[in-house]
């Protein structure tokens, strides 16, 4: 099956184990990725400070125009803030006529269309719906034996339009993570945010966030968290020693991506693959532990 | 509080999503379900009550506007469909336009990521960094650079840091024709 994969610029830097391990398992799994040439930012949630919404509207339908003149094969964006912004501007064209014409009269100026035809894609989408968890199962040669996880949601990967799993309690990441023989615990406040793209510039406020997330990880047991989304990643994991020092607390909390789990489980080498040495926390001792 | 539809009216017609507050019915949900409303000055259903009650230096120099952490939440549960978040970027937006500052790190951390969107049509992150600890000078980013210098150094060891700069896209001619082109068409009005 063939996508396009939107990775972004994240996952060629800070969230660069997530792309790492995504393309090995995507390979196993029968996935065919193409890049979209000549892509661009999709703006991400904080572009409001320099640009009105319309220019954010046009960085989006660019890329929703390239994809549709390149082959028009569903888009695949990993990163939580490119699906959403992708996703969103892709709706609201296709809901309004006015839009499209005014969006249409802009991309006109480097020779593009937008026709508002193309799918955008959460990558558990496709690895839940396209795939589905037989295959994942019957491909995780190395389960997990029961390595307790969290599987950490956070926001922008299914809200706010649900396309694909439950707004308020999704269990897609769960159940891969079931799949291939982790066990998922159950936890609360995974979909609670951790801070996104404001992190940096809110500390104060968003350590607060992330200490609550990793409580309840650890309260229900989980000896890692897993996400989808690299600023998850990010504010979880990068961040957890200045936490530990700012609140007084104790977290040693490896975060991984679903990604870096399956690789794992698919019997996959736990450092080209895997990517298992991009993590700060290092996670390789729990994951060989677990694999047996 | 008495309405006073002035403001109500600016912001229905410079405001991305601006229009949108009109349907809102005091209900709070939204309030509640942000996950930063305890450290804002106004709830966003505050925010939405003080526009219709004409407080626009209240409204627009809130830090509220700026807090938004993009979660979706008051998004996806409004009983109203009101997308919550775009209506607090479009006034956070606005403010900025109109020479307030609601939260001065995320307003210098924004303005340099955008402007990297214009030059380059991508983010370079480790460049994104530099310039927003740098912004205040070369002593201030000095100390920054050295209080947050443990983790960049992480990230470089562990290989979560692109060392080459980042290259123009090939169409950023014309991307920033069309951005160009989009903020003229746009709402909002023209830069304080």
């Amino acid at each position: 099956m063939k996508y396009f994969l939107y990775w972004g610029c994240s996952l060629e830097s800070s969230g660069a184990n997530f792309l790492v391990s995504l393309k090995p398992v995507a390979k196993a799994l029968g996935i065919d990725f193409v890049e979209i040439e000549d892509w661009n930012c999709c703006g991400a949630s904080i572009s409001y400070v320099g640009a009105g919404d319309l220019s954010i509207k046009v960085l989006n339908a660019r890329n929703l125009a390239l994809a549709e003149k390149q082959g028009g094969y569903d888009i695949v964006a990993p990163c939580s803030s490119c699906y959403i912004q992708m996703i969103k501007v892709n709706h609201e064209i296709q809901e309004s006529e006015s839009l499209a014409a005014q969006v249409n009269e802009i991309l006109a100026e480097a020779g593009l269309h937008y026709s508002g035809k193309v799918r955008v894609r959460h990558i558990l989408d496709v690895l839940y719906h396209d795939i589905g968890t037989d295959r994942i199962k019957e491909r995780a040669v190395k389960p997990l034996n029961g390595l307790k996880v969290a599987g950490y949601v956070g926001c922008q990967s299914v809200r706010p339009y649900g396309e694909y799993d439950s707004v308020e309690r999704p269990v897609i990441q769960d159940r891969i993570l079931n799949a291939i023989g982790a066990e998922a615990v159950p936890f609360p406040k995974k979909m609670r945010c951790c801070g996104s793209g404001i992190f940096l510039t809110e500390m104060d406020h968003c350590m607060h966030l992330v200490k609550d997330i990793l409580d309840d990880a650890l309260v229900h047991g989980a000896k890692l968290v897993s996400t989808v989304c690299p600023m998850c990643a990010m504010n979880l994991e990068n961040y957890q020693s200045r936490i530990n020092k700012a609140l007084g607390t104790r977290f040693d909390v490896p975060i991984v991506y679903l990604t870096q789990l399956m690789a794992a489980a698919f019997g996959m080498d736990l450092k080209k693959d895997a990517a298992l040495d991009y993590n700060i926390i290092p996670p390789e001792t729990l994951i060989q532990a677990a694999l047996g | 509080m008495a309405y006073n539809t002035s403001f109500a009216e600016e912001v229905f017609r410079n405001v991305d999503f601006g229009d949108e507050i009109k349907m809102c019915m005091q209900c709070g949900v939204c309030a509640a379900s942000c996950p930063l409303s305890l450290k804002m000055d106004f709830s966003p259903r505050k925010i939405f009550t003080l526009i219709r009650a004409g407080k626009r230096e209240e409204v627009l120099g809130s830090q509220a506007i700026m807090l938004c952490t993009s979660c979706y939440s008051c998004k996806v549960r409004c009983p109203r469909k009101i997308p919550v978040v775009d209506v607090m970027h479009g006034l956070a937006n606005y403010a900025l336009r109109q020479g307030f500052v609601p939260r001065k790190n995320t307003s210098v951390f924004g303005s340099e990521f955008w402007r990297q969107i214009y030059k380059l049509g991508r983010i370079d992150e480790k460049d994104l960094s530099r310039r927003y600890f740098f912004a205040d000078g070369l002593v201030p980013g000095i100390k920054n650079s050295l209080e947050m210098m443990d983790m960049g150094l992480q990230m470089l060891l562990h290989k979560r840091m692109k060392l080459l700069p980042e290259r123009p896209i090939k169409g950023i001619k014309a991307l920033r024709r069309m951005l160009d082109k989009a903020e003229q068409m746009g709402k909002g009005g023209a830069r304080a």
